[in-house]
């Protein structure tokens, strides 16, 4: 009896010590709730980094230990384990929210507790020139320079001179409409007409024939998923023949499965594309398909690429203290990465790449890659 | 504006008005029968269209056992809202309200068993009622071929509500039992019979409408809680709660509303005019504009 008390103890104690020579690391994403696909994705993309870097001996000699906590896609749920992850669990660094509104509420979590907090969510909101949260990164383009790139395909490209516009009513949409009315006026060039169609709406016949009847010779979209299906099929069935661009919304499989065979010919702005034949791309790919027997899809990359981010961010440091690493985070570190060079802008964002592409009933095929 | 675009946007307001006709029918159904309104109503709605997706496109099983099984999963699951809801709320002296907002809370409770097993992502409906770019055209104006599946079910529906509640024994034992329980009884009314069939009737017909709308709603949580829902039920407002023809003909009204504010007034304030119309018709005539066919007897 004694000697099997003396065994517990003993394992207990070598697993509390395995425990403290390990670096907590926290993916606090969605598994439940409205963005439940993307967080599959990202614990997978983070996961795989954390596989690939512990099966390298680690950082500095210990082990990255990923601990996965679900914000159910709302952001009262993200404040409750964002605070556990970062004054109970007392993590080093915490990935997500990916919700744009999860972060805006959130971030300031991170920087009381001084702990860098890396997020793949997409809103100009929360840039480091307007919430001046030193510990606070992004980890994929925002949609500021998703819209204008988008803009500037739509009028230089297409040759698009009477853009017609199609909105959705969230912050995601009215940020995106902002930002286009900004960089078509910059280019002396005037929205025709802008029509909003509110999320759940399934018919826009109205809207289409206000933009036909208005002389739009190209249409922007600015919507979630399924109303970009809604709208592409209706397109089609009043056989409106107009090239259609559309935002990130509008680049994703969410998007293309609901809208089937209406999506063929649709431009969207993405922000990673596995069909792009860079060397890094291909092997995230590949291991992610060895990995996990499908293929990765946004933002799976940009998790992937903030764990190589953090784990060379603790090698520079030479710590894992918060200060520290959001030190060299924001102005000693540049790495090359799945989304190329990546480095901490003025924004506090990693990247600017995006892809614009064109989807051909199968996949998308890359028509150009922009940084 | 050239004439056939208006036309088409008449046609497309017919076409999504008659899908909120076609919620409104369960509405009127469930009230003609055992005066309650279910809130969880659109609720059968989602269940049947992510039922009839799991078995057919998860599972693989064939169109006609697929749609049998979802329908029959959910006309079961309106026999448990009777002993699982109505009944535990009147045995204890519960009544109308009661029951109101029990249902509220049961159709937020399907959204979130949906989320939980699902996602939130909507899912694509197969292609079992032609493909996304399948459309009937007639005279310069087109509709996807859905539509048609549809406007043939809402008027067998109409006109099978219509006969069964007029024109049968079992629909005068319905409308008998709702009026006063206890004198169908006297009568000789199995009361305990026409109220199980008056709840599962109620959540077929809105099943067989999940599957249905599903092509154009999408395998969704829209189905379960959107405005579909409300617009629903406000068809069935219009109609006074007890014309199923009125119900129909309430849901296309609101559609053409719908699109028309759109074309000539804005997209921005298109649910704003459609509603501010419908509160304007509960206010000065709050028994519904739309009943004809049946009187209050």
């Amino acid at each position: 009896m004694k000697s099997k008390i003396f065994a517990t103890l003993l394992v207990l104690a070598l697993l509390t010590a395995l425990s403290f020579g390990a670096i907590k690391v926290a993916l606090c994403a969605p598994f439940t709730g409205l963005g439940s696909i993307l967080g599959d994705y990202i614990k997978k993309g983070a996961k795989l980094a954390v596989e690939e870097i512990n099966s390298t001996g680690g950082v500095l000699g210990e082990q990255i230990e990923l601990t996965v906590y679900d914000t159910a896609a709302n952001p009262s749920t993200a404040m409750n384990v964002v605070r556990r992850a970062l004054f109970s669990d007392k993590v080093v660094a915490v990935f997500g929210p990916n919700m744009s509104s999860a972060v805006l509420g959130v971030h300031q979590l991170a920087q009381q507790a001084k702990t860098p907090m890396l997020v793949g969510a997409t809103s100009p909101s929360f840039r480091f020139t307007k919430v001046h949260n030193p510990f606070l990164f992004r980890l994929r383009a925002d949609d500021d320079v998703k819209v204008s790139q988008l803009v500037k395909y739509a009028v230089d490209v297409l040759g698009i001179k009477k853009p017609g516009v199609i909105y959705g009513s969230t912050d995601y949409c009215l940020a995106a409409l902002d930002v286009a009315k900004r960089e078509f006026g910059a280019r002396g060039i005037e929205i025709v007409d802008a029509e909003q169609i509110k999320e759940g709406e399934k018919d826009a016949t109205g809207q289409l024939l206000k933009l036909k009847n208005a002389g739009f010779d190209g249409l922007i979209g600015l919507t979630h998923e399924p109303e970009a299906a809604v709208v592409v099929k209706q397109l089609r069935q009043l056989e409106i023949d107009v090239p259609i661009i559309g935002f990130s919304a509008w680049g994703v499989p969410a998007f293309t499965d609901l809208a089937g065979d209406a999506a063929i010919g649709v431009y969207s702005v993405q922000g990673f594309n596995p069909n792009d034949s860079e060397l890094a791309v291909r092997s995230f790919v590949a291991h992610y398909k060895s990995k996990w027997g499908e293929e990765p899809s946004d933002p799976a990359q940009a998790y992937y690429d903030g764990i190589y981010l953090l784990a060379k961010a603790i090698e520079i440091a030479n710590s894992t203290d918060g200060e520290k690493l959001a030190e060299v985070l924001s102005n000693q570190l540049e790495m090359y990465g799945v989304q190329g060079m990546l480095k901490c802008d003025e924004h506090h964002n990693f990247t600017s790449i995006c892809y614009i592409s064109q989807f051909d009933g199968e996949s998308w095929t890359i028509i150009d890659k922009l940084h | 504006m050239e004439t056939k675009d208006i036309l088409q946007n008449l046609v497309s307001g017919i076409a999504i008005g008659s899908t909120y006709g076609l919620i409104g029918l369960g509405v009127v159904f469930l009230w003609q029968s055992i005066e309650r309104i279910n809130f969880a109503n659109i609720s059968s709605a989602m269940l049947s269209a992510y039922l009839f997706y799991t078995f057919y496109s998860e599972i693989g099983m064939g169109f006609f056992i697929s749609f049998v099984l979802s329908v029959g999963i959910v006309a079961l699951y309106g026999l448990g809202l009777r002993y699982l809801i109505h009944e535990p709320i009147t045995k204890r002296g519960g009544g109308r309200l009661e029951f109101v907002v029990a249902t509220l809370m049961i159709c937020v409770l399907w959204l979130n068993v949906i989320i939980v097993f699902y996602g939130g992502l909507p899912k694509p409906f197969p292609p079992v009622f032609g493909k996304a770019t399948d459309f009937v055209r007639f005279a310069g104006v087109s509709l996807p071929v859905v539509y048609f599946y549809i406007f043939l079910v809402v008027a067998i529906l109409m006109a099978f509500l219509h006969f069964l509640l007029r024109k049968t024994l079992v629909g005068k034992s319905l409308r008998a039992t709702a009026q006063n329980k206890e004198v169908a009884q006297l009568m000789g009314v199995n009361v305990n019979l026409t109220t199980s069939l008056a709840f599962m009737l109620s959540t077929t017909v809105v099943g067989i409408a999940g599957i249905l709308l599903a092509p154009i709603y999408f395998v969704s949580l829209e189905l379960g809680g959107g405005s579909i829902g409300i617009k629903g039920f406000s068809a069935a407002v219009m109609a006074g709660l007890i014309d199923p023809y009125g119900a129909v003909v309430g849901g296309i009204l609101l559609g053409i509303i719908e699109n028309f504010s759109t074309l000539f007034i804005s997209s921005t304030y298109r649910d704003v005019i459609s509603f501010l119309i419908l509160v304007a018709v509960l206010i000065f005539k709050p028994k519904g504009i739309f009943v004809w066919s049946l009187h209050r007897d």
